[in-house]
């Protein structure tokens, strides 16, 4: 288990100091940020493919379809990774946003969702009175950062109506899986699922953050492939890479 | 379960008592699915060396074993199978407060000893 640490924090450390020192070389940084998500995202997905062959028993079963929907859900958000990397390096489109790569991730968030719903659904009864406040109470903090950071600078100064949908489905899709997630870490904090679902919880509020600062860097017309912010959508796979071996280990 | 907890039932009460415990286990980690109750044998048994035959004689273990997976959602399993035990020894389930898995099986034997 310590091996899998060791390896992803070298991976982080590594992938962090290829970001910072970007500046020795401009002309490198974009492709390899461009090659080397899509690589992570896949990784992610092979990491909930284990545990989908270990708890798979049969359609229909709680277990069985709760990790179909995560796998699905990531296989999705993969398939957005991989789209990004077909606009960039097949048809030489520098910033792709928004693009078809959009509609796999936002329908990334479908699948998610409901596995974390029917995940978090079975074990509801444990959430105390307090538990829920302080989900509700997180839930609220980081909704009403998302709002000012993105939502309302985006009313009505975005002139491309398709970009601005994109812009707010990010961070409210974010939230949605977060609402849940947090039920979920809450309901196993203390037990090894927890570790699990920490690291799940991590790997939401580093996309929301990531998605949120994406949106705002574009519309500066800032954004750049190899731009810091890929790095955050970067730490976010790797999180959730984390969250389902965690959870294929301790359970 | 101490071992004087189970003086006041015959060895064949104590045997329905034990058989009907391992099927609430059973069917009480069913809510998890098949899969996932698979899982958790297989880790009570390299985690804490607990074999699904030995759960009825070693219940605290059983429970420490879970929470260590589960942490605070341990309790929907615990009242899973408390209820799936009360059911199969034809007893009366009451939630009480303040009452932990440990307790409410206590109570299922000794409801069982003054019913037979």
């Amino acid at each position: 288990m310590l091996a899998i640490y060791k390896a992803s924090l070298i991976l982080l450390v590594g992938l962090t100091l290829v970001f910072v020192f970007q500046g020795f070389y401009p002309d490198l940084i974009g492709p390899f940020s461009n090659a080397v998500s899509p690589l992570i995202a896949g990784l992610a997905v092979a990491s909930s493919v284990l545990p989908l062959k270990k708890y798979w028993h049969k359609i229909g079963e709680r277990f069985s379809i709760i990790w179909f929907f995560f796998t699905a859900g990531l296989a999705f958000w993969f398939l957005g990774e991989a789209g990004w990397a077909v606009y960039t390096f097949v048809l030489n489109v520098e910033v792709p946003y928004p693009s078809i790569a959009d509609v796999f991730w936002l329908i990334g968030y479908i699948p998610l969702f409901i596995g974390f719903y029917l995940y978090v659904r079975i074990f509801a009864t444990a959430l105390t009175r307090k538990a829920l406040i302080v989900s509700l109470a997180v839930t609220i903090i980081l909704a009403f950062s998302v709002s000012v950071a993105v939502i309302i600078p985006l009313m009505g100064t975005e002139p491309d109506l398709i970009t601005m949908v994109v812009d707010v489905a990010y961070p409210l899709s974010d939230l949605s899986l977060f609402c849940v997630s947090i039920l979920g870490l809450l309901i196993f904090f203390g037990g090894n699922l927890g570790k699990s679902w920490a690291f799940i919880n991590g790997a939401i509020i580093l996309n929301t953050f990531a998605d949120v600062l994406f949106s705002y860097v574009t519309k500066q017309g800032t954004y750049y492939a190899g731009h810091p912010v890929d790095l955050l959508f970067i730490y976010a796979y790797m999180f959730l890479l984390l969250a389902f071996h965690v959870h294929v280990n301790e359970l | 379960m101490s071992y004087e907890d189970r003086e006041g039932l015959t060895e064949t009460e104590n045997d329905r008592f034990e058989q009907a415990f391992l099927e609430a286990v059973d069917d009480g980690l069913l809510t998890l699915g098949e899969s996932g109750r698979k899982a958790i044998y297989f880790h009570l048994q390299s985690m804490c060396s607990l074999r699904r035959e030995d759960i009825p004689n070693k219940p605290k273990e059983f429970m420490e074993g879970l929470r260590k997976i589960f942490g605070v959602g341990v309790q929907v399993l615990e009242k899973a199978i408390g209820k799936n035990l009360y059911a199969k020894l034809g007893l009366q389930y009451a939630e009480k407060k303040d009452h932990d898995f440990l307790a409410c099986i206590d109570d299922a034997r000794r409801m069982l000893e003054q019913k037979e």
